[in-house]
């Protein structure tokens, strides 16, 4: 992902860079990122928070694995309907999401993730 | 399946925070948080990282300190409003409301950041334990120790009501700010707007309207006060739709409709000189549009304009049908009535928003007025023969239907509409037999009018008279043909054969007709009785008319058009060169009232005396000897001598049309007493005279003593009886 970024030359202000706890940065579009509710406030927020000033944002919280994963919903979500979320949330619980992997549109999780992304999406409110 | 063997492997601390052991962490993330508060406060976030921030919340509420985290917020922020008010507070005059503004800005600002890093709790710690969320609370404690600070509170809304008493005397706010300001008590609640603005304003309003409003009546017309009225009016609501709340429209208009309007209405209705009914008089339409627009918004409002109206047009009308000079010519009686009716017409229209109501205030009142002259119905009967007569010529058809639909609207009106139709009958007779109708299509076009308005008995025998004159046609033609051959160069005769009971014909003397044309009414009698068997022929000398060729002395010769009595009268100077009134009336037999008029007709009128009399003087006498005219003159070859008429009904014949119809009348009574007890088989006296009354109305308003009288003259004739418990109850005898 970080290498997209210099291929894309997206115009810098509709990116937007995420910084994992072990300083591995990920560059996505903006768009994508506002998924999360909380990264949504961060760069919408009236006052100018560090955050909105460089377009960059820190999370010393989360690991590369998780942030990564996360990046990849974000854009998955962007496609697809908000009808999957649901789906997918049933799928985590039960434990076994990859059972229907023949669907194109299913989001894979790998299990050993979960409880971690879990945690990281009430954060971000996704 | 894999995922359930690893599932064991998992730890619960995955999510790398710290386990909290440090019993200062709450106080330590606190103070971070307290910090960027300040700071948002104090313009400089711009150092803060809001994930920082937003992380620092999110583990406060996840370790249980969601509680510190709160009252914190609540203390701080409510610190920082205090030190805002103290500014406010110390601003001085006119930079009040922009510093209040300001820091209301500022704080609103804030108070989106704080709930943007304090979001977490929002979501998750104030839900399930029912506190204030985050933005509400800013604004609650904005409001507790801003607006209503002891020293703020009064000096807002003074400042505000200020403002707007400036703006309504004329003067240019800074209505931005207002908005603002407006905005700023709005987003507080409804109850702040209301209860720290909205009230006393629309009091203060109140009194200033109650003050302005007694001043403009004491100095202004009716018209400079409604306009005066109307502008205030669309100032108030301009003004809410530029900086107030916009429910307030209809509470501060309803302030200026009841000081302005509702509180003067009688007053300014009645001015003097000014007021509704000089409008009216003056076609105001501006004024009483304005007028109309404005008391509709009050109570009683259209009421009282419509009462006014009212009762001014039953005065003038009243006025209208009972000014003598108007009697003297029925025409210009029924115009008078029609412009009227079209002055209103036209106000209702203009002004009052053809309003139901209204036209049906001026139809009552019309129906009032025209009824208290019972003569109506004749002048309209007359103005409709004058229009046939001659009006309508060269007018085309559109106008004609006009004109005949305005006179079927003044129709509409009258109680008695058999006594129009009496009259009706009347001059259409007179029409038809002197050949002097303008237009036949007229004619059947009022017929089928009146048709359509009361049905086809009212105008059956009006039918029946157009048939008969079309037979009568087609009479003389059949007569001619069979006899024109021996019938040579002798005078030609032309009947009419009239219906008796269509016609309103009165029984009258047949008087000698001259000897060539009795020969000549002989022969038409056979030749009709030869035709149709059973039937019997009277002659109604009195409706005829005849054209004579007559030489004068001199050698001057014209054609007459006289009427067959004057015909009978000049006839007689064939063979006479004077005679008296007396050898007169012996030769004709013309009732005596007849034969003076006919003879006045003949010699005093000015340009056709064709016969002088002697002595001269205005008056027909018995002794009067009459001789031909030799001087008489005239440029027209063909001269039309009109019998002295009255156009309009004298006294006498008045009464008996009257008692005509009256009579008329009773039958029509007894059979409506008939058919209802028919039906009902018992029923009492009141019921009774409402009933008839009822069924009767379309054609004229029955009086309850006549009614009275019906039942009684019924009661002796048994088709009825008195219940013999009940006296006021009667029964139908089968």
């Amino acid at each position: 992902m970080e290498s997209d970024s210099g291929k894309l030359k997206m115009k810098k202000e509709d990116m937007v860079k995420l910084i994992s706890a072990e300083g591995f940065e990920f560059v996505i579009d903006k768009k994508a990122a506002m998924v999360s509710q909380t990264i949504r406030n961060m760069l919408t927020s009236p006052g100018s928070f560090a955050e909105t000033e460089h377009g960059e944002v820190t999370f010393p919280e989360i690991s590369t694995t998780i942030l990564e994963k996360i990046c990849q919903y974000f854009y998955w979500s962007l496609q697809y309907a908000s009808f999957y979320i649901e789906v997918i949330l049933v799928h985590i619980y039960i434990g076994h999401c990859s059972a229907h992997s023949g669907k194109e549109t299913e989001f894979h999780i790998e299990p050993e993730l979960t409880l971690e992304l879990m945690m990281a999406a009430n954060y971000l409110h996704t | 399946m894999n995922s359930n063997q690893k599932k064991r492997n998992f730890q619960i601390e995955a999510f790398k925070h710290k386990v909290v052991v440090d019993p200062k962490y709450a106080e330590k993330t606190w103070k971070i948080l307290e910090h960027a508060i300040h700071e948002i406060y104090n313009h400089n976030a711009s150092g803060l990282s809001f994930e920082e921030l937003y992380r620092n919340a999110y583990n406060m509420v996840l370790h249980k300190f969601g509680e510190k985290l709160y009252s914190g917020l609540v203390s701080t922020m409510t610190f920082h409003l205090q030190e805002m008010a103290k500014t406010i507070e110390a601003a001085q005059g006119g930079s009040f409301l922009e510093e209040l503004n300001r820091k209301w800005t500022d704080h609103n600002k804030a108070l989106q950041m704080i709930r943007d890093i304090l979001m977490y709790m929002d979501r998750t710690f104030i839900p399930s334990t029912h506190k204030t969320p985050v933005h509400e609370l800013g604004l609650n404690l904005w409001r507790d120790n801003v607006i209503h600070s002891s020293k703020i509170q009064m000096r807002l809304l003074n400042t505000l009501l200020e403002l707007i008493l400036r703006e309504r005397t004329g003067e240019v706010i800074n209505r931005g700010l207002m908005r603002n300001i407006i905005k700023m008590l709005m987003d507080l609640g409804p109850s702040v707007y209301q209860e720290d603005f909205e009230k006393p304003f629309l009091e203060v309003s109140a009194d200033f309207y109650r003050a302005e409003s007694q001043e403009f009546i004491e100095c202004c017309d009716c018209g400079d006060y409604l306009k005066k009225a109307e502008r205030r009016l669309n100032e108030e609501i301009e003004r809410v739709s530029q900086y107030l709340d916009t429910k307030s429209e209809s509470k501060i208009t309803n302030v200026v409709e009841k000081e302005m309007i509702a509180s003067h209405m009688l007053r300014l209705v009645h001015m003097e000189n000014s007021g509704l009914v000089n409008m009216l008089i003056d076609d105001k339409y501006d004024d009483l549009g304005r007028m109309y627009s404005l008391f509709r918004r009050v109570p009683e409002g259209l009421p009282t304009i419509r009462d006014v109206m009212t009762t001014h047009l039953r005065e003038t009308g009243k006025q209208l049908v009972t000014d003598p000079e108007k009697l003297k010519d029925p025409v210009e009686f029924v115009q008078s009535l029609l412009n009227e009716k079209d002055k209103y017409d036209k106000v209702i229209n203009k002004a009052f928003s053809n309003d139901k109501t209204f036209q049906n205030a001026l139809n009552s009142s019309f129906e009032y007025f025209i009824n208290l002259n019972p003569r109506s119905p004749e002048f309209i009967s007359l103005f409709v023969d004058e229009k046939l007569r001659k009006g309508l010529k060269g007018v085309s058809e559109e106008d004609v239907e006009t004109i005949l639909d305005k006179v079927m609207m003044l129709f509409r009106y009258l109680q008695e509409k058999d006594v129009f139709e009496k009259y009706y009958k009347q001059h259409l007779a007179k029409r038809l037999l002197s050949g002097k109708t303008v237009s036949d299509d007229a004619e059947r076009s009022l017929i089928v009018k009146l048709k359509t308005e009361c049905g086809y008995q009212f105008t059956s025998k009006l039918e029946g008279m157009f048939t008969d004159m079309k037979t009568s046609q087609d009479t003389m033609q059949g007569f001619y043909s069979n006899y024109g051959p021996e019938l040579g160069d002798g005078p030609t005769l032309v009947v009419q054969v009239l219906t008796t009971g269509s016609w309103p014909t009165q029984p009258s003397v047949t008087c000698n007709l001259p000897a060539e044309m009795s020969a000549l009414c002989e022969k038409f009698r056979s030749y009709y009785l030869g035709t149709h068997t059973g039937r019997r022929l009277s002659w109604q000398t009195n409706m005829g008319t005849a054209d004579l060729k007559a030489t004068f002395g001199k050698g001057q010769k014209h054609e007459l058009n006289v009427s067959t009595y004057q015909m009978c009268v000049l006839m007689l100077f064939n063979n006479a060169d004077r005679l008296r009134y007396k050898e007169i009336e012996q030769a004709t037999e013309i009732p005596s009232s007849d034969l003076r008029r006919c003879l006045q007709s003949l010699a005093l009128v000015k340009g056709k005396n064709v016969l002088r009399k002697e002595p001269m003087s205005k008056d027909i006498a018995e002794d009067d000897t009459f001789v031909v005219n030799d001087k008489f003159s005239s440029k027209f070859y063909k001269v039309k001598i009109g019998t002295v008429v009255a156009q309009k009904e004298s006294e006498p014949e008045k009464q008996e049309t009257r008692q005509r119809v009256e009579e008329d009348r009773k039958p029509q009574i007894e059979a409506a007493i008939v058919r209802i007890m028919k039906s009902r088989r018992v029923l009492d006296h009141n019921n009774i005279i409402a009933e008839v009354t009822k069924q009767l109305q379309s054609r004229f308003l029955a009086n309850p003593g006549e009614i009275k009288k019906r039942i009684e003259s019924l009661i002796e004739r048994e088709f009825l009886e008195r219940d013999s418990a009940d006296r006021k109850m009667y029964r139908y005898l089968a």
